[in-house]
């Protein structure tokens, strides 16, 4: 009795700003007062308050550039690294575990460290604030796991399936492509997730490497939108940008919880 | 045949690794080192830019900052976090218990900052919601413990959902057996639960340690590391040497000294993690 009373107090006092993100990203924008907070206004302006964050803010540009970053750069991630798990587990690539340790040893620096030669370097190459630049950096940050986990999936397959199919005449590359690729589908699905979820709430490269609307990636814009001191956003309208550009990556998560699980659950077993 | 492709699969995994992860990092290292504003080539000034370190008001500041985010992450969500799950994980409905603690965690940094900014704002519903008249995000350390409240709030459902699952894996046997020697409660948990929990709080709490050293992007859009510096972290203070003074070097310097206190300190928890089981 004791446990459900503590549970509940707690929380209740969670879900007080829970309520409070509800109540007044959806009501009229001009109609806010901290003093009535509380109470739930009569009217769902929701939508409307989103639509005047994209538009005050421009965010449909960056919604846009996020959706392309979150979506390609784990694609071209996960298919790179588990051709790199491919080879050095399957074909046997010579020293293949200090191959994988380079690859893996990615995953270890501090962003900070990477920040000053990516904006230098990205200035001189002509990639700073450019698509094609952050799809860049974002598939190189996302092939360490990849590999990781993508070594371990297939050190678990048996060697016959390769064997059996170098004897049907097929190629590497088309053992890859039409056969480990595949079957490793559960575990590229949950580093997909896991990658499209850290891209997707990315602040500190989008602040370093992009200054238009059009390529600034959401949560770069969002954090805009509450440090730029000339913004002045209606708090209703802040409210709802930040609960509508978190809904993806729980809708992703929800919709594949099942999925995910089982992925990971592949990549460490074996 | 097999031998040639072999490297030009690893190729691109390799280039993009080296390229865009490994080269930066050396750069950096080397960029430390030098007096450098972005625009004229790096000059060589020694260890000067290690030396302001310790001589930097703001500098001490942002380490002290970083030292609360590093205690307070370790402690809050992951302590309460556990009396959550253990106060959960073994009652009946008790996923809905758990409910109002996982919703926090579906905002990001960005709409974190955009519930609890007018929460905590000097005309806020804290302020009225308490009767009193604080400014939480103004006064160094307060700012930072406040923004770690927010911070618990947030991680609090991540921390007990690792635990449930941990708590529901472990043998149910020495549980039995302790509750029929009448064991239950404080002592239950004490004595038979917690030494059976310790590998996976090692694991969270190791997780949490490199996290709070870290600490960004919370600071940044809740304070960006102001009142003037006094709420910076380490990694703020990167930032900010880097591209709103422009002292790359120094920038570097500090970056190089958050990796080195990152390396070190998780070096001696994971050995002390080793030593200890």
């Amino acid at each position: 009795m004791i446990r459900r009373a503590v549970l509940v107090v707690l929380g209740l006092v969670w879900l007080g700003p829970t309520y409070l993100l509800l109540v007044n990203a959806s009501r009229p924008a001009d109609s806010y007062d901290p003093g009535s907070a509380w109470i739930p206004s009569g009217d769902f302006a929701l939508l409307e308050n989103f639509a005047s964050a994209v538009e005050g803010a421009n965010l449909s540009g960056s919604l846009a550039s996020t959706a392309l970053y979150s979506v390609v750069s784990p694609l071209l991630g996960v298919v790179i690294g588990a051709l790199a798990g491919y080879t050095i587990v399957v074909l046997r690539l010579r020293h293949g575990f200090w191959w994988f340790l380079l690859i893996f040893g990615g995953t270890v620096f501090p962003s900070q460290m990477l920040l000053v030669p990516l904006f230098v370097g990205y200035s001189d190459a002509g990639l700073y604030d450019s698509r094609a630049g952050m799809i860049l950096l974002y598939t190189a940050i996302n092939v360490p796991l990849a590999g990781f986990v993508l070594r371990n999936f297939y050190s678990g397959v048996a060697f016959s399936i390769f064997e059996a199919a170098r004897m049907d005449g097929a190629s590497t590359w088309r053992i890859f492509w039409r056969i480990y690729l595949p079957i490793s589908f559960t575990a590229l699905a949950a580093v997909f997730i896991l990658e499209f979820t850290f891209i997707w709430n990315d602040l500190v490269f989008g602040l370093t490497l992009t200054q238009t609307e059009e390529v600034r990636p959401v949560m770069t814009a969002i954090a805009g939108l509450m440090t730029d001191v000339y913004a002045g956003t209606p708090v209703p309208v802040g409210l709802a940008a930040g609960l509508v550009v978190s809904l993806p990556t729980v809708v992703l998560f929800l919709a594949t919880q099942r999925l995910f699980a089982r992925g990971l659950a592949l990549g460490s077993v074996h | 045949m097999l031998g040639r492709f072999r490297y030009g699969y690893v190729a691109p995994a390799v280039l993009l690794v080296a390229g865009l992860l490994y080269a930066p990092f050396v750069w950096t290292a080397y960029l430390s080192f030098t007096r450098y504003d972005g625009l004229e080539s790096p000059a060589w000034i020694g260890l000067d830019n290690f030396v302001k370190l310790f001589d930097d008001a703001a500098l001490l500041t942002s380490t002290r900052n970083t030292l609360i985010w590093v205690v307070g992450t370790m402690v809050l969500p992951v302590g309460l976090g556990l009396l959550v799950a253990v106060l959960s994980y073994d009652i009946k409905g008790g996923a809905w218990f758990r409910v109002p603690f996982m919703l926090p965690y579906a905002l990001s940094g960005a709409g974190l900052a955009m519930v609890w900014s007018p929460i905590l704002s000097h005309d806020g519903v804290a302020n009225r919601l308490l009767g009193v008249d604080t400014a939480f995000l103004q006064d160094s350390p307060y700012n930072t413990l406040a923004m770690l409240l927010v911070w618990t709030w947030q991680q609090l459902g991540v921390n007990t959902l690792l635990f449930v699952v941990g708590l529901q894996s472990i043998p149910k046997e020495p549980i039995e057996a302790a509750r029929l020697d009448g064991a239950s409660g404080w002592r239950l948990f004490r004595h038979v639960i917690w030494p059976l929990m310790r590998p996976l709080t090692a694991v969270v709490v190791g997780l949490a340690l490199v996290a709070g050293l870290k600490t960004f992007d919370i600071v940044w859009v809740l304070t960006q590391g102001g009142p003037g510096r006094n709420s910076e972290t380490l990694a703020v203070t990167m930032y900010k040497e880097t591209f709103v003074s422009s002292d790359y070097g120094y920038g570097s310097a500090v970056a190089v000294m958050l990796t080195v206190v990152t390396g070190l300190a998780s070096y001696l928890y994971l050995k002390r993690q080793v030593t200890a089981t």
